[in-house]
């Protein structure tokens, strides 16, 4: 399976303890623009990772041809999409990146956003991102972690 | 007897201490760190709340590495390897002189606080061993003594 989510954390506890377990995702893709240019974050989430899950650092223009590597040539991969930002995942989207279901984990809150979850606040931007993707068929799918019940009160 | 805090203090700097956790975990650790050894100097925890902005939480640990920073360094204790709390205190190592050590627990902090006149490296070692070390099936111990 693939998952593909936004959270504004990238790698952490979260996605360590819970989703790579969860997904069983072999490869984890870490699509952002200053990540993937940045050496030292990089050396650092890859720590973070186990060793037996393979890390990517790409940016958002890039991703839909490393997706498209990873799957060439396989029947099914199983891969982890992180995303920080709900205007990332619209950019990947319209850059070539389909996806079916998008979760949306931890969107930290800042003045002038709405809190729709404990842990997603959106802004006008980040809500007309989403309503754009839903519209375009991408189901939303607000957990922090697995077990959490989906919400879809959007 | 040891000497007076005061001119230990006088004598050499300690090494810093930050806890970086999820949540409130190292601040009630530290109280309860300070139960057993008496109130501490120079050392600090920062919870990390997953609900607010990376930049943000990045300056309050920053921030508190450098109050607590006397000219010998600084040892982060964080909970889960691989969790933000540890990742954003080693984005920090370039500008500060810190060590990072994962998995903290009481035994970890007790000794790491009763041993800052170490070098942070010596520290290290020394708060990872004791972290270890604090680690008992307690239970089966006992089992197997009164068995005896």
């Amino acid at each position: 399976m693939t998952l593909v989510r936004i959270d504004n954390r990238l790698i952490h506890g979260q996605i360590i303890e819970t989703w790579l377990p969860y997904t069983g995702a072999e490869t984890v893709i870490v699509a952002n623009d200053e990540l993937s240019v940045d050496a030292l974050q990089q050396e650092i989430m890859s720590l973070a990772i186990p060793q037996s899950v393979t890390s990517r650092f790409v940016s958002i223009e890039n991703l839909a041809g490393e997706m498209q590597a990873i799957f060439s040539g396989k029947e099914s991969a199983s891969v982890l999409v992180l995303f920080s930002s709900c205007p990332d995942a619209k950019r990947a989207y319209d850059s070539g990146f389909d996806f079916q279901s998008l979760n949306i984990g931890n969107v930290h809150y800042s003045p002038g956003k709405k809190q729709i979850s404990p842990s997603v606040a959106l802004s006008d931007d980040d809500e007309s991102c989403l309503k754009q993707l839903s519209r375009k068929g991408v189901s939303l799918d607000f957990r922090c972690v697995p077990n959490d019940p989906i919400q879809v009160r959007f | 007897m040891s000497m007076p805090d005061k001119d230990r203090k006088k004598n050499k700097p300690q090494v810093g201490v930050v806890v970086v956790t999820h949540g409130n975990f190292g601040q009630a650790l530290l109280l309860a760190a300070e139960m057993v050894l008496g109130p501490q100097d120079d050392c600090l925890a920062i919870g990390v709340d997953v609900e607010l902005g990376v930049d943000e939480t990045m300056e309050a640990i920053q921030k508190a590495i450098r109050s607590v920073e006397k000219g010998r360094g600084v040892m982060v204790l964080t909970d889960l390897f691989g969790g933000s709390p540890t990742t954003m205190s080693l984005s920090l190592m370039d500008d500060e002189n810190l060590e990072v050590i994962t998995g903290v627990n009481l035994p970890m902090l007790v000794a790491t606080l009763q041993a800052r006149a170490m070098n942070l490296d010596a520290l290290a070692e020394n708060a990872k061993s004791a972290g270890v070390q604090g680690i008992k099936v307690a239970g089966a111990m006992l089992r197997k003594k009164t068995r005896k």
